[in-house]
């Protein structure tokens, strides 16, 4: 099955697109890159497994397939914007645990709880489960970071252990002085800032470089938010099925190119720097 | 090409990135116009290959043909925006833009 650009070569076929064409583009993309393959393998950070309200879809074999063909050892998951009849996302974490016990440790699984509602009896599950980490998105959930059920949430995750991923792309709201707030009054957290923080770029790229307990992900980032970051502070992803791998790898190797980013940093982006945290 | 030159394909990039989310009708011609200040650089293979893809987009066909067409365009102009800001960043020798 050929998957240009992450999507079914079939449909794109059918909608009278030249899928050769579409492939040679991509290859075009990556051909070039040269990126060094981590110690213990290159980490995807952020990839959604299932499916939202919105059309998006990923399954478990469509994720490992598109690892496969661009190299990628492990990716951490989490579930789309799929809370269910709870709220809190129970079906959907139970539906990325039971896909990363099927991959063979290929698949890190984050759960993703609301918490504006009951969200401790989820987040035990999903840790019974075995869950690695918690992912919470401020938009599609609709809550501000500065809240005290939101530390709460990083408090739950930082004392299991957990790094905290938290969407930090296209929203209204300024993020750096909340999170900084949460940083305070959550002392163990370590938090993944999704999307190389680009909905509040400039304050989040402080925030970034004096704590490190955060760290940014390239998944749909832009360029000019991650050449200024130190290289330990950010970590390669994709932001499946909304990204694909190919422009996600491309971002990252011109980024490499215009930073000056050595062999060492770049394998720590890929995977080195997020591995420390899920050990 | 000069520095403005590359920033100004950085901000066409972006205004196609925006009207793509947004399901804008105005996609298509701005695309179009990125393809022009993108003609020979790195970028321009992208935008062009964007800029005909787009003609066939419609937001209220949900089919997975249109949905994955639609997804195929936003990721050709993520590889243009990202051609454009290094070309930006980087000037046009390789070395820190002027």
């Amino acid at each position: 099955m050929t998957r240009p650009f992450g999507e079914d070569g079939g449909a794109l076929a059918a909608a009278g697109l030249d899928v050769d064409e579409l492939q040679a583009l991509e290859r075009r993309l990556i051909d070039r890159l040269g990126l060094p393959e981590p110690h213990g393998g290159s980490i995807d950070a952020h990839c959604h497994l299932g499916r939202d309200a919105d059309g998006h879809r990923l399954g478990t074999a469509e994720l490992l397939a598109d690892l496969d063909r661009f190299g990628l050892r492990r990716a951490v998951c989490f579930a789309l914007n799929d809370p269910g009849p709870d709220r809190q996302f129970m079906a959907a974490n139970a539906g990325v645990l039971a896909a990363a016990r099927r991959s063979g440790g290929r698949l890190v699984p984050f759960c993703r709880v609301d918490p504006t509602g009951d969200w401790e009896p989820a987040l035990r599950r999903a840790a019974d489960g075995g869950a690695r980490g918690l992912k919470l998105h401020p938009v599609a959930q609709r809550f501000g970071l500065d809240g005290p059920e939101v530390a709460a949430c990083a408090r739950a995750a930082a004392a299991r252990g957990w790094p905290l991923t938290i969407h930090a792309g296209y929203m209204a709201r300024p993020i750096a002085e909340p999170l900084r707030a949460l940083l305070r009054a959550a002392p163990g957290a370590r938090l993944i800032l999704a999307h190389g923080g680009r909905g509040d770029a400039r304050a989040v790229a402080g925030l970034a470089r004096e704590s490190e307990r955060v760290m940014l992900d390239t998944s749909l980032a832009a360029l000019p938010d991650l050449v200024q970051m130190p290289a330990s502070r950010l970590c390669f992803g994709s932001d499946r099925p909304y990204g694909e791998h190919a422009t996600a790898l491309h971002l990252v190797g011109r980024a490499a190119e215009v930073a000056g980013w050595s062999d060492d940093d770049l394998a720590g982006i890929m995977g080195g720097n997020l591995a420390t945290w899920l050990a | 090409m000069s520095h403005v030159d590359a920033i100004r394909l950085v901000a066409a990039c972006a205004q196609c990135e925006m009207a793509l989310v947004r399901d804008d009708s105005v996609a298509g011609p701005l695309l179009v116009q990125a393809a022009r200040a993108g003609e020979a650089t790195e970028a321009e293979p992208y935008l062009t290959a964007a800029a005909r893809l787009a003609r066939g987009l419609n937001p209220r066909d949900g089919s997975p043909g249109s949905r994955a067409r639609r997804k195929v365009v936003q990721a050709l102009v993520r590889a243009a925006s990202t051609e454009a800001g290094a070309l930006a960043l980087r000037g046009p020798r390789g070395g820190p833009a002027g």
